[in-house]
């Protein structure tokens, strides 16, 4: 369960204020497969990485009771002068997996090779991509947050990363943004809305993709 | 609770291997080098005193008198300024939940002191085993010194974090109090016997008051005029809870 409590955020830069979330209180019910919707530019991702809990919400609390996964694909929290093979021990050391276990899966995974031992500054967007993919789902997170990236790499690697990503939704559950009606039918059976700074919660996907429809 | 509690080490332990290696990179040569710089400072006012004819202003050991000066300022000067960069060097590692902003303050302190420990055991050792130092006759009141500069190094390195992330000219302005440092801690003299105008001024400086207690631990019959262990002691407190309480109440307005 992730639980929004009064839940407000504002962004004030270089004098220009905007409010992505006025005062929502919202419950990401565990088990349920979520999907975010709204326009561009109305804070899906932020709200994403308050989830996460890389960002913090302006006021309020959130409080999560499950290990929710940062957004997938998304490789902001290596350290580029650390190897592949120190990244990946570290952020499972945190999660306090066994980092044995998680190198041979990211390993097995992501098909770096001997670039693992590689500092990752000199890796390529693709790779580092690949590596955050592999990590991610190699820590068993109770939740994973997807912003868009369902699958990286080329065309075989995609394919190979949406099957598993499938795989790992047996235990696991996804909360998703996604403008694709497509992918949201394919992996969600509830979801929210983002419009005006309100939240607005559908129980299924039919409703949401109307009103997403109808509002933007 | 418990839980809890077991986390924070974990997360803290984590970091601590992390910033060992990004401090003193994958060689074992980057933690000598960390030994060793405090020799050049030491080693440069044994040779100046010595080649001018000058003795030790307290026993019989150069090496020893500058040692508990040089050793103290350097863990000081060291907690201070590398803290500083804690929060601005490890915004990465906030993708990860339950790493807290001061965690890797906490994680660097760690490290710093346990470098430090270390530094100190091989200086006053080797120092002792070739007959240039005698063992401490207070060795309590020696860890008490080392605690305390821990601390106070600990809480002028976060308000530096703090401040250093909101303006980052902050190290400029930082360098130009910690640069006389140097002078006004009895590094090369006893502060008891300057004129009182001058201790009047001296006593303020936190640092030397640790000195004194150093020194007060290493020499029987070293007796400081200006010592107050209640100065450093409530100084390094207040500030670190300020540091803290400020961070934690800023948290929610950094993006």
């Amino acid at each position: 369960m992730i639980e929004l409590d009064s839940v407000s955020k504002r962004y004030s830069v270089s004098g220009v204020n905007k409010t992505i979330l006025d005062d929502v209180s919202f419950v990401f019910e565990s088990g349920r497969n979520i999907a975010v919707m709204g326009h561009n530019g109305a804070g899906k991702s932020t709200i994403m990485r308050m989830v996460a809990g890389i960002e913090l919400p302006s006021v309020g609390q959130i409080r999560r009771d499950e290990k929710v996964s940062w957004p997938m694909g998304f490789a902001s929290g290596f350290n580029g002068t650390m190897t592949g093979v120190e990244n990946v021990r570290f952020v499972a050391r945190i999660y306090g997996e066994s980092s044995d276990r998680v190198l041979a899966d990211v390993q097995e995974f992501a098909e770096l090779g001997a670039s693992l031992d590689l500092p990752i500054a000199t890796y390529s967007s693709g790779m580092k991509a690949r590596l955050a993919f592999g990590l991610s789902l190699a820590i068993n997170f109770n939740s994973y947050l997807i912003d868009e990236i369902t699958a990286v790499g080329d065309r075989r690697f995609k394919k190979k990363s949406e099957a598993r990503l499938k795989d790992k939704l047996r235990d696991s559950r996804v909360i998703m943004i996604s403008h694709s009606e497509k992918t949201i039918r394919d992996y969600c059976d509830c979801g929210v809305l983002i419009h005006g700074a309100k939240l607005y919660y559908y129980d299924a996907i039919d409703g949401l993709i109307r009103d997403y429809r109808t509002f933007c | 609770m418990l839980y809890a509690i077991q986390l924070q080490i974990r997360v803290i332990a984590t970091l601590v291997l992390r910033e060992t290696r990004m401090t003193f990179g994958t060689s074992h040569i980057g933690y000598l080098w960390a030994i060793f710089q405090p020799m050049v400072s030491i080693s440069f006012l044994v040779v100046l005193f010595y080649l001018i004819g000058r003795k030790s202003p307290y026993g019989t050991s150069l090496a020893l008198f500058f040692s508990t000066a040089v050793l103290t300022l350097e863990l000081y000067n060291k907690m201070s300024v590398s803290l500083m960069r804690a929060f601005t060097s490890n915004k990465s590692l906030l993708t990860y939940p339950m790493i807290k902003e001061t965690d890797t303050l906490f994680a660097r302190a760690v490290l710093i002191g346990l470098t430090f420990v270390i530094i100190n055991t091989v200086y006053y050792g080797g120092l002792w085993s070739v007959g240039l130092a005698q063992l401490p006759v207070h060795p309590e009141w020696l860890c008490l010194a080392f605690a305390l500069t821990l601390a106070l190094g600990f809480g002028i390195g976060t308000l530096n974090a703090i401040i250093y992330q909101r303006a980052q000219t902050w190290q400029h302005i930082e360098k130009l109090f910690a640069r006389p440092l140097f002078f006004l801690s009895g590094v090369f003299y006893i502060p008891s016997k300057l004129p009182p105008e001058a201790t009047a001024v001296l006593k303020w400086n936190p640092i030397l008051h640790l000195v004194e207690l150093t020194r007060e631990a290493f020499f029987a019959g070293y007796e400081s005029d200006i010592l107050n262990i209640w100065y450093p002691l409530s100084l390094a407190l207040t500030l670190s809870a300020i540091g803290l309480l400020w961070e934690r109440i800023s948290r929610k307005r950094r993006v």
